[in-house]
């Protein structure tokens, strides 16, 4: 017996290929069965996302197995053999088991260690279990792909620090307050980035916001969609009051909030702190802001700087990350070797029954 | 008499202990945070309202564990040696210590003072109540025991 994969993923092909590649999930199903019916393959699952199309199956022989796939892929996707061919990279196990375990643990994300594609090989295992097409090697395969990701992020710091500038916003707000749920935001200027943050900011429990934006009706439709109320923009000063966390995504020019306006408020609300996230550009709020008191600013360079941070560390973890998936690897392949392979008869017993 | 004294006294010295190490905790973070750097500190240290509240809870704690301390000394001089106050320096440090924590506390719960500030005189007066404790029997001539007495 023997594990394959065959596919294509964001570096070794461009999006219009990988378009054309995709499987969406009403076609799955079939894929599925043609791969074991006409292909061969005695288990197979298929991991298809907007960075990477990958088949993986279990076959007894190696001969002609990729050529198969292969022109199955070219089929799928409507593409000539020549066309894909230099787009398609193929493992064997144990390759092929290393390449999964570390697709699942985001080593091989367009986006180092994000933690989307762990979800996806989860729901490409449930899918593929779900029709039949995988039995002891790949329950065993998938779990322990699952297993090592969850290694991975527990034990490097692979997963750690924010991927989005919303997000290492929310980072920041986490160490200045423990309890988000309980903090009232304040999102000035109802812009996309704006609204990114927020989402991101409602996905960690935050409850109480205001939307604050030039045009009321936008700040109502974005507000609507948060559980928020829409205030006008001339109660800003109010506002800043009740607040914890103000969000500012304007263009409007000028400063909306000075260093005087926010050390008054700071003194009428009593030295609590106040996180102020300034995405504008140009700057929404006077730099001199963040030298007040309690008062925590960042601007736009200063998440992306962070983000920069990030990376840095990650690619630092990623080397760590290899050690523990080698491990993995090697593990599953003794389980298997002694699990699976020395049940099957061997191809000259094979002969000799024919 | 004497051992509620010295007890609540010592353990007043361990809340104050507690607020000087929350201080200096959120004197780091904070600084990592104005500063924008992400150390390796930052992902281990809690957040600063939470090393807020340990500061305050144990100003608060300490500050009632020396009040009891105090008094319980001052009551205890009265009856065994008819005197409610002897002008030992250990006692006018004490006394200056129970003024300076009382004051930070109030300055606190009235919210006239916050963050960095009291994190800051929490970690400058714990070095008044290592003087007191340790250094003053050493300098000073004074009949309370002390950790620096000869």
């Amino acid at each position: 017996m023997h594990i394959v994969l065959v596919g294509v993923n964001h570096r070794s092909a461009p999006i219009d290929i990988r378009e054309r590649m995709a499987f969406s999930s009403e076609q799955v199903p079939a894929a599925l069965s043609r791969l074991r019916e006409e292909l061969g393959l005695e288990e197979a699952a298929i991991l298809s996302t907007c960075n990477r199309v990958e088949i993986y199956g279990m076959l007894p022989a190696q001969e002609g197995a990729v050529a198969r796939l292969e022109q199955f892929l070219s089929g799928h996707g409507g593409l000539s053999r020549t066309e894909l061919s230099p787009r398609l990279y193929s493992f064997w196990e144990p390759h092929s088991v290393r390449h999964l375990f570390r697709v699942a643990s985001g080593l091989d994300s367009m986006v180092l260690g994000e933690a989307e594609i762990l979800q996806q090989v989860k729901a490409a295992y449930e899918t593929a279990r779900l029709h039949g097409a995988v039995g002891k090697t790949f329950n065993g395969l998938f779990q322990r792909a699952l297993n090592t990701a969850k290694a991975v992020r527990t034990h490097t710091g692979l997963g750690r620090g924010g991927l989005s500038v919303g997000s290492v916003a929310v980072e920041l707000a986490q160490k200045i307050f423990s309890q988000l749920p309980e903090m009232t935001v304040l999102l000035v200027g109802a812009g996309k980035i704006g609204e990114l943050t927020l989402r991101r900011l409602a996905d960690r429990g935050v409850r109480r916001v205001r939307v604050m934006n030039r045009s009321l009706e936008r700040a109502a439709a974005l507000a609507a969609q948060y559980t928020a109320s829409a205030v006008p923009l001339e109660h800003l000063a109010m506002e800043l009051l009740d607040a914890d966390i103000v969000v500012t995504s304007t263009s409007a020019p000028g400063h909306l909030l000075t260093q005087e306006d926010v050390a008054q408020t700071m003194r009428a609300r009593h030295q609590r702190p106040l996180c102020v996230v300034d995405l504008g550009v140009p700057r929404n709020v006077d730099p001199a802001v963040g030298t007040l008191e309690n008062v925590y600013l960042f601007d736009v360079d200063d998440l992306k700087g962070l983000l920069d941070h990030h990376h840095r560390e990650r690619q630092a973890a990623s080397a760590q990350a290899d050690v523990i998936v080698d491990q993995k690897v090697e593990q599953f392949v003794a389980w298997w070797e002694a699990e699976v392979r020395s049940c099957e008869p061997s191809s000259s017993a094979l002969a000799a029954a024919r | 008499m004497v051992i509620v004294h010295t007890v609540s006294s010592l353990l007043s010295y361990v809340a104050f202990l507690v607020a000087c190490g929350a201080g200096a905790l959120f004197l780091i973070q904070e600084r990592q945070i104005k500063r924008k750097r992400m150390g390796v500190l930052f992902h281990h240290l809690p957040s600063l309202d939470q090393l807020e509240r340990v500061n305050v809870l144990a100003i608060g704690l300490g500050f009632a564990l020396l009040t009891v301390g105090l008094s319980w000394g001052l009551v205890g001089s009265r009856l065994l040696r008819g005197v409610w106050w002897s002008g030992d320096p250990k006692e006018i440090l004490s006394a200056t210590l129970w003024v300076c924590y009382c004051i930070l506390w109030l300055a606190r719960l009235r919210a006239t003072m916050r963050g960095r500030r009291v994190a800051w005189l929490s970690v400058g007066m714990f070095c008044v109540v290592l003087f007191t404790f340790m250094g003053a029997g050493a300098l000073v001539d004074s009949w309370h025991p002390s950790l620096g007495a000869r």
